[in-house]
């Protein structure tokens, strides 16, 4: 966004510093400056995809300085252009809303913008095309009226933009045009494919997918044909309402298109109007904590482009949303437009104190545990809960059977397919990324274990384990036997705990065994088996201990 | 000058003169039939005293994969096409005829095609309905592609820094058609410096050990004869290899203190969770984008969770589909309870407080309620300096009657001064289940600059009012990573140096 640009279109001389500053009262967060090019690079808002343009953010700006205050008004003029919806288009994507923009002069900028707000709008209006997708034409090239129908995959073909510029059907571009594959996903199990024909049967669009190379928009055109296609009657038209109010921001001409849809339920879009709300003068100001009248609430509505006046009801404002906004579905969206309006560096601070605050007696626990750990000479590691049954369970000559795990869907990597039953595996492999580092390593780590467990709400329950490692020369049984005894020593439990041996594939034979309270088995010890130290890389032997701390708490 | 040297380390040291090269290490210890281990730590002690080094280097095998060693044996997809165009000598046939005679699927079958044409070898009709091709080149010389492919022949592996910018052009093309496996491998040489090489073997003599007081020496006094060896006492001692806890785990910690002197109570909740707590409670249309599959670990086992109560269950379904009673629009759609049962990882710990309104709910407490929670939350990205796929959450929330946007702008300056930071600023921000909603910076007055730190905000009525939490009490809530504040904190750059554990790091780190 360049400086100069804004300025022309706020209307006022702008300073980069002051703007850095200002932007982020209007809930814009700035992503780069560059003050000797005297451009700002602003972060996407999720929640206003008005402000994906200049346009958008100088409108905010005006009020933000007190230039123009209130709703911004736009001309919208009728054209006489028809465009048909076939109910074939039902299954696959129902709804189109179009508008017409006429003697457009856009710049290389506005051009820029236009491609950037459209990107934008597919992404958080149109759930990335999915609910809503924009195709923008030149008008000229083709001729109305135009159909919105749905075809079979194979029985059209048309150039469609950024290909080879060769004629595809609609089932090639899906294997092959690039934007084909990217949103391939969103027509997939569809039997019938949506297209828009105009009256000579020339294609404008194949939506969500791609134009055809019959209506690009060139520096030459003069004016634009919106459609926008989706699933949600309400976003195409916010999406809509976005796209035609920039570009009258622009000095196009918007004019409507009449959308007719079976039996007769026609619309006419863009459609411009002002939605009404009422609020309570006294609900906003105990939200935000302020005493404002009623003409100080309406100045603050003003300053962020909403109108407000006090409403027949005593006490209550109307407020009116301009239909480029479509955030606001509750009062408290009004709230924080008043205080936004009011300016959050003008909000006092209010301290309220008191109340007695408690540790969760696990972190408690696991805190002194710790505190013995280090004691005993050991160093505190922390890795992720994540990780992958290759290391998990094959490193560790563990079977397991796949219904027995967690198990990850959609892992971004083999990395991270599931979630750790023991922490004694991620020692293993810290002890692997440091092996070059000096003898004795000795290692403990306190954290989370996830087990699948049916009595549970959400089918897994979490344990905090301890488990500890050594790795030198000489670790052997003795040793981490000395470890294990010091810690029980030191949580009173010495001559309540016994070791009873066992096999365990992940140790030696005759050198493990379990742990046990009473009858109740709490961890395991030993000295791990040479294959799984060959399996994590290792040289020296290692010995280790697992606890799980909730059953000795 | 002499110089004294272990045994082994002389030992080395002279092959390596004799060799005069530089060395691949594995090789090179397998000739000495020593330990790799053992040899690089030979070389650091050459190393330290300048006669030696090592150098890494990076290579990048290529190979074919099982489609590209297919397409090794059978031709590309295109050549393929081609060929059955040249046996049965047709110069036209239909697009149809050639994919059913073929046998490609669909997408190899376009692949060919779409090669074929980029080859010059056919043309295409560009009318709506039959779609024929013609054959039009005459002559069909070995492609580039072909060429390429052809090398794997002799060479099954390949390291792509050596091949010319022509196979480089080739690779990236057929690369984009997932034709190749990639493996990085990195490879040390180890060498002697030319201090080293020209050292006369007469002035390295081995390293005797240095001599001690024995007990014997002091019950006999024989002690008196001996003159000790002096130590140089400025120079460092040897690494103690004590045990500490890890610098995490002590901010952690300091920021619970902090939370509890602040009136909080300490909360845990679930890592599996429903997407029920994880998103829908929160008022989280089920098409939004923070819900697919590229930012959320969804479960294959558990599959699903259980629900809470059913009218819990409805009061959530109608905040969506219409604002229930929250005074809402809803996000007028139509709110599928199967979706909510889906198991993720829970994506963000307010899963956990909404647990904790649940409970409000359930309990019918009386307010102020005031909790807190730091734990460990999934996302699922790939992993770099930035993200994390597994990181730590910090949260706090605040129940009560008539609470406001001053009043959490006032909690917010509190905590942060209490962690450290004086200066703080709040402005106006997004989140999906706030509104009015906050952003947090603070000013680090040890890099001098503000620092992004999370989000707050009041409780959307949508989502509060399904568990009788409703207008004038309220919820204030913020959050944000704690691996924000670790990270100048503990003066790394990449996020991920803090969960990999680097022991020397670990050892050397101030608590």
């Amino acid at each position: 966004m360049k400086i100069d640009r804004l300025e022309k279109l706020v209307g006022k001389k702008l300073n980069i510093d002051e703007l850095e500053y200002d932007l982020q009262w209007i809930g814009l967060d700035l992503e780069d400056i560059n003050k000797e090019e005297q451009i700002l690079k602003v972060e996407y808002n999720p929640n206003r995809p008005d402000y994906s343009s200049p346009e958008g953010i100088a409108r905010a700006l005006k009020g933000y300085y007190e230039i123009e205050l209130g709703v911004p008004s736009f001309d919208l003029q009728r054209s006489e252009i028809v465009v048909t919806v076939d109910p074939s288009v039902k299954k696959v994507r129902p709804y189109i809303v179009c508008g017409i923009v006429r003697n457009i002069d856009l710049d290389e900028e506005e051009v820029a913008t236009l491609m950037t707000i459209q990107e934008h709008l597919h992404w958080a209006v149109g759930r990335d095309r999915k609910k809503v997708a924009i195709g923008v034409h030149d008008l000229d090239k083709v001729k109305a009226p135009y159909r919105y129908t749905a075809v079979k995959p194979d029985s059209v073909s048309f150039i469609p933009l950024h290909g080879d510029g060769y004629a595809m059907n609609l089932e090639e571009i899906l294997l092959l045009h690039d934007k084909g594959i990217e949103y391939a996903k969103i027509l997939e199990g569809k039997d019938v494919y949506p297209i828009i024909f105009d009256s000579n049967n020339e294609v404008l669009s194949f939506p969500p997918i791609i134009n055809g190379i019959l209506t690009t928009v060139t520096d030459e055109t003069k004016n634009l044909f919106l459609d926008l296609t989706g699933t949600d009657l309400n976003a195409v038209n916010l999406a809509l309402n976005i796209l035609s109010t920039t570009l009258s921001d622009m000095g196009a001409k918007i004019e409507t298109v009449e959308v007719k849809y079976e039996g007769g339920k026609n619309l006419i879009t863009p459609n411009l109007n002002q939605n009404k709300w009422e609020i309570e003068i006294d609900y906003v100001n105990s939200y935000i904590g302020l005493h404002l009248t009623a003409a100080e609430m309406i100045k603050c509505f003003q300053k962020v482009r909403l109108d407000a006046k006090e409403s027949k009801k005593p006490g209550y404002l109307d407020v009116y949303i301009p239909a480029f906004r479509g955030d606001i579905m509750h009062s408290v969206d009004l709230i924080e437009e008043v205080a936004i309006g009011y300016g959050y560096f003008n909000l006092p601070k209010s301290i309220r104190e008191g109340g007695i605050g408690k540790y969760h007696p696990i972190q408690t626990f696991s805190n002194k545990i710790r505190t013995i750990m280090i004691g005993a000479g050991y160093l505190e590691v922390l890795n992720f809960i994540l990780t992958s049954s290759e290391k998990h369970y094959d490193f560790m000559r563990q079977e397991y059977e796949e219904s027995d795990v967690i198990q990850i869907a959609n892992p971004v990597s083999k990395e991270y397919n599931t979630t750790r039953t023991t922490i004694l595996p991620n020692l293993l492999e810290t002890i692997r990324f440091n092996r070059s580092e000096e003898k004795p390593i000795r290692i403990f780590e306190v954290g989370d274990a996830v087990l699948l467990s049916k009595e549970e709400e959400t089918g897994a329950k979490r344990e905090v384990h301890l488990s500890a490692a050594s790795y030198h020369e000489d670790a052997n049984f003795t040793e981490i036997r000395s470890t294990l005894d010091f810690v029980m020593m030191a949580l009173g439990k010495f001559n309540e705990y016994e070791i009873k041996a066992d096999n365990n594939p992940s140790y030696i034979t005759g050198r493990y065994g379990e742990i046990y309270i009473k009858d109740v088995k709490i961890g395991e010890i030993g000295e791990i088996h040479p294959e799984v130290l060959l399996n994590f890389k290792l040289e020296f032997p290692v010995a280790a201990l697992e606890l799980n701390l909730q059953k000795i708490m | 000058m002499t110089i004294k040297l272990k045994k082994q380390v002389i030992e080395i040291l002279t092959v390596l003169k004799k060799k005069k090269t530089e060395q691949l290490a594995t090789p090179f210890a397998k000739e000495l039939s020593i330990d790799y281990i053992v040899l690089m730590a030979a070389i650091n002690d050459l190393i330290d005293i300048e006669l030696g080094g090592f150098r890494e280097e990076e290579i990048n095998q290529i190979s074919l994969n099982e489609e590209g060693r297919n397409y090794l044996k059978n031709g590309l997809p295109e050549n393929q096409l081609l060929a059955l165009m040249r046996e049965s000598n047709v110069k036209e046939i239909n697009m149809k005829d050639l994919l059913i005679k073929s046998k490609l699927n669909k997408q190899l079958f376009y692949i060919g095609l779409s090669n074929m044409r980029k080859n010059c070898w056919i043309a295409q009709s560009k009318t709506t309905g039959e779609n024929k091709i013609f054959l039009v080149a005459e002559e069909f010389p070995e492609t580039d592609a072909e060429k390429f492919i052809n090398t794997f022949k002799a060479n099954p592996t390949r390291d792509y820094s050596k091949l010319s910018k022509n196979e480089q052009v080739q690779f990236d093309l057929l690369n984009r058609r997932k034709l190749f496996t990639k493996e990085k491998k990195t490879e040390r040489y180890i060498f002697l410096t030319n201090k080293g090489k020209s050292i006369k073997t007469s002035t390295i003599k081995e390293l005797e050990q240095v001599s001690k007081i024995t007990p014997e020496m002091l019950s006999s006094g024989s002690w008196k004869k001996y003159n000790l060896k002096p130590f140089d006492v400025t120079k460092p001692g040897p690494l103690l290899k004590a045990g500490k806890t890890h610098p995490l785990v002590n901010l952690i910690n300091k920021i619970r203190e902090v939370f509890i002197s602040m009136g909080f109570t300490e909360i845990r909740g679930p890592i599996v969770e429903s997407a029920f707590f994880n998103f829908d409670a929160l008022f989280q249309p089920q098409d939004h984008p923070a819900r697919e599959l590229q930012d959320t670990f969804y479960l294959n086992n558990p599959k699903t969770a259980r629900l809470p109560d059913k009218d819990r269950v409805l009061a959530v379904k109608a905040t969506h589909e219409n604002g229930g009673d929250s005074g809402s629009l809803g996000w007028r759609y139509k709110w599928d309870e199967n979706i909510a049962k889906q198991t993720v990882l829970r994506t963000h710990t307010t899963s956990t407080t909404m647990r904790r309104l649940a409970q409000f709910y359930n309990d019918n407490e009386k307010t102020p309620i005031k909790v807190f929670c730091i734990d460990r939350v999934f996302r699922n990205e790939s992993l770099d300096k930035t993200h994390l796929a597994e990181f730590t959450q910090i949260e706090g929330i605040v129940i009560d009657e008539n609470v406001n946007l001053c009043d959490l702008i006032g909690l917010l300056s509190e905590f942060y001064r209490k962690v450290g930071f004086k200066k703080i600023v709040t402005r106006p921000g997004f989140f999906p289940y706030t509104e009015p909603s906050m952003e947090v910076a603070v000013y680090y007055e040890k890099l001098g600059e503000w620092l992004e730190m999370g989000g707050s905000g009041i409780f959307r009525p949508e989502v509060t009012s399904p568990w009788g939490i409703k207008d004038p009490t309220r919820v204030l809530a913020w959050g944000q990573g704690l691996e924000r504040i670790a990270m100048p904190y503990y003066g790394r750059k990449d996020i991920r140096d803090l969960y990999i554990n680097p022991i020397k790091w670990l050892r050397q780190q101030p608590y």
